[in-house]
């Protein structure tokens, strides 16, 4: 793996923008191309009335995951308000860090689970949200738990975000759907017809590339992320200590979580799944490069 | 030609509005750090009272200990210029180190919910004062950096706008801050 090349931040703003605009575009393509391949399967007799119902689901399910990702991520892993009574630190280091890097100050969450974890999302800095888990909030002490939230803060900074999230939630749904999918072809499609067989054929090959291919993507990049949001996260607390203590600590103590949907996984400050080790980077090469710094 | 002349000159004019917006976005953003730091200064000085009032309750017989913090606050709130301020807080700062030294000599201060509560308050202000500097100078570093490299250099000259000083932290300071009472 190559090591993360310094990059100004607005360039990667706007490769995130970029990159989350593709990635509705793909997500409507994809759409579009499973209502065309319904419609020649089953009845080419309905194709418009399929084309035009494909078209304005994918446009509807963009806008909706558009502007409730960061909703859907918190209701998966059933996050609730971070009390500013009940949370004083938490509120306190993020307000201390949101002057440090001049971002508006995001929502607070706070997810059930004893493990040490984070993750930011949503589609802008004005509309941003950060959920921590009660094992973060009580096994990290001040400087740890600044160092996560750094972390978290420059996922916002940059966008990252917008793109994961939508990454997340977009891909997450498409292997639901895809599922209904394949699940319904082989009750009814049994090929009478060459032509209906192929395109079955089709429907099942997309059905299982459509989220595999989604998915991969995602994967390459949220690895060079985590490395770019330690880096810019050392930026705003000027103490990597605080960061490497943090990842020290989640190695040593955290057990695989059971109650995270894998789709959002890749949004998480560290991975919550031990077997599904490439959706970040190690942390012992996290905390090497850190300890340079 | 001629069109090609057009959007040349269009385009040339973009730029020079481009860089002067570059110059106005960053000049807001040290003027709003500045005003942030402000904020939290003023937090600081609101808490002190309250502050004294309770360790009053407690400890009778540290009054200079006690006069330090009230007089370095009045120092904080009547000083003009940031520099001063900054110097004021630092005052501050020691003056507070003092009366939580001496509050762990009193188990029952110590103990008090009301004390605990401002001390964690004042040491999250003081937090936030460090990052609030920091930004300010990092949106400094910035806008110095526009003003030497080229081009900004030759549009720094054009709209007349000079480099700026940076607010003078020792870096010893900054890990005081982490220091947890």
């Amino acid at each position: 793996m190559k090591e993360y090349k310094r990059e100004d931040f607005r360039d990667q703003i706007n490769k995130n923008k970029w990159k989350s605009f593709l990635l509705m575009i793909m997500i409507f393509i994809v759409f579009v191309l499973f209502g065309y391949v319904i419609s020649q399967a089953f009845d080419p007799g309905y194709f418009f009335i399929i084309m035009i119902f494909a078209i304005i689901f994918s446009i509807s399910y963009i806008l909706i995951s558009y502007y409730n990702s960061d909703k859907i991520a918190l209701a998966s892993v059933g996050a609730k308000k971070a009390s500013r009574e009940h949370h004083k630190q938490f509120y306190d280091v993020v307000e201390g860090l949101t002057l440090a890097s001049g971002l508006p100050m995001p929502k607070l969450y706070v997810m059930p689970s004893p493990q040490i974890n984070a993750f930011a999302s949503g589609r802008n800095p004005e509309n941003s949200v950060i959920c921590v888990t009660e094992g973060a909030l009580k096994k990290l002490d001040k400087n740890e738990l600044e160092g996560v939230i750094a972390h978290e803060l420059s996922h916002i900074a940059n966008y990252d975000i917008r793109y994961m999230t939508l990454a997340a939630v977009m891909v997450g749904m498409i292997s639901i759907v895809s599922q209904i999918f394949l699940r319904s072809l082989w009750f009814r499609g049994r090929g009478d017809d060459r032509s209906k067989a192929i395109f079955i054929l089709i429907g099942i090959i997309l059905a299982i590339l459509a989220p595999i291919v989604v998915y991969l993507v995602q994967l390459a990049i949220s690895r060079k992320r985590e490395f770019a949001a330690d880096a810019s996260a050392v930026k705003f607390t000027r103490y990597p200590p605080g960061l490497i203590r943090a990842l020290k600590k989640i190695k040593e103590e955290n057990q695989p979580e059971n109650k995270v949907n894998k789709a959002v996984a890749p949004l998480f400050f560290a991975n919550p799944f031990k077997e599904l080790s490439s959706t970040h980077p190690p942390i012992e090469k996290r905390i090497s490069i850190l300890q340079r710094m | 030609m001629l069109w090609f002349l057009i959007a040349a000159g269009i385009g040339i004019i973009i730029i020079f509005f481009l860089y002067y917006n570059r110059f106005v976005v960053l000049e807001n953003r040290i003027d709003n750090s500045l005003s942030q730091i402000n904020v939290q200064l003023k937090r600081r000085a609101d808490l002190i009272p309250n502050l004294i009032k309770t360790v009053k309750g407690f400890v009778k017989h540290e009054k200079s200990a006690i006069k330090a913090v009230t007089d370095a606050r009045k120092a904080l709130i009547s000083a003009g210029s940031l520099e001063k301020k900054v110097k004021a807080n630092e005052k501050l700062e020691s003056a507070l180190k003092t009366i939580f030294a001496i509050a762990e000599g009193y188990p029952d201060l110590k103990a008090n919910q009301n004390f605990l509560e401002l001390q964690r308050e004042l040491s999250a202000t003081e937090d936030k004062i460090a990052y609030a500097r920091q930004y300010y100078n990092d949106s400094i570093l910035n806008y110095n950096n526009l003003c030497r490299a080229f081009p900004g250099a030759f549009f720094a000259k054009l709209y007349g706008k000079k480099q700026k000083e940076y607010l003078k932290i020792a870096e010893s300071e900054k890990k005081n801050v982490k220091v947890e009472f």
